[in-house]
């Protein structure tokens, strides 16, 4: 396995860039759906092969709590620009490699809304499932109406 | 670290300003910093990416609407910086639409030539600056 540069300090595009030209795409077979609004349909979140690879080299991908501070700095009413780019992505230590279900459970915590993962099986049903993607149904006919089974036995 | 000199400039991780380079007839200028593209990615129907460059994952929204999420976010709302969305095929069209999009996080549409939603395989690039 090819030996991650020692990267902190350096722009995590830049980083990036590196790991798009040194490391293979990991496609996973595994999605996660969820339910952040229960008028809506059922998401469904797909991880990128080349974020995998990244994710499960190590050396490479900020901690998630960066990104929750950058979406706070979003949320604020005065929000313009980013200021926290180098401290909270480039200057922050790379956190190690990961397994596949780390490298998910990560990726939930950044991409899927807060409310949905903080207490995911809270609640009369469960908002989130993680699943093989040859779990969903087969065809799209039906996009706009998929839910997830209110009956569905889920395992933390 | 990674450095780069250029002409006796050093440019790293701390460099701040803008890079320009004059392109080999010495007349145009590329500017790096706001105009090289910072996300690119190509897309399934069902938001799996194929193949892409700074995302993280991709939210399959529904019928047509799709989310990329960036793993470097853009330095300013997506909305403010350039970026374009296509289809791959004749029929349908692809935008970007603001409601829900943010600096690291990109929502697009895809339509059929009457504007319904339509599913799509979509290749996406954004540029601008990063944060």
């Amino acid at each position: 396995m090819i030996q991650t540069p020692e990267f902190q300090g350096t722009h995590l595009w830049n980083r990036l860039s590196w790991a798009k030209e040194n490391l293979e795409m990991y496609k996973s077979e595994y999605c996660v759906v969820y339910e952040d609004n229960m008028d809506e349909c059922a998401k469904v979140l797909h991880p990128d092969p080349n974020w995998m690879a990244c994710a499960l080299q190590g050396g490479i991908l900020p901690p998630v709590t960066s990104y929750w501070e950058l979406k706070k700095d979003e949320a604020k009413p005065d929000f313009v620009k980013h200021t926290r780019g180098p401290e909270l992505l480039h200057n922050m230590k790379p956190i190690g490699p990961m397994t596949e279900e780390e490298a998910i459970e990560y990726l939930i915590m950044k991409d899927v809304p807060e409310s949905v993962w903080r207490d995911w099986d809270k609640g009369n049903q469960p908002k989130m499932v993680i699943c093989k993607k040859e779990q969903l149904p087969p065809t799209r006919e039906w996009r706009n109406a998929w839910k997830i089974d209110p009956e569905l036995k889920v395992a933390a | 670290m990674s450095v780069l000199e250029l002409n006796g400039r050093i440019f790293d991780a701390s460099t701040t300003g803008t890079l320009t380079l004059t392109g080999e007839g010495g007349a145009a200028t590329t500017d790096v910093t706001q105009g090289l593209a910072k996300c690119w990615g190509g897309s399934t129907n069902a938001a799996v990416i194929n193949d892409s460059l700074n995302v993280a994952s991709s939210v399959d929204n529904g019928t047509g609407q799709y989310t990329h999420n960036l793993s470097n976010a853009m330095i300013q709302d997506i909305n403010n910086s350039g970026g374009t969305a296509t289809v791959h095929n004749d029929s349908g069209i692809a935008r970007y639409f603001g409601s829900g999009t943010t600096a690291s996080a990109a929502k697009l549409r895809c339509l059929d030539e009457s504007f319904n939603d339509e599913d799509h395989m979509h290749s996406f690039v954004i540029h601008g600056d990063l944060a």
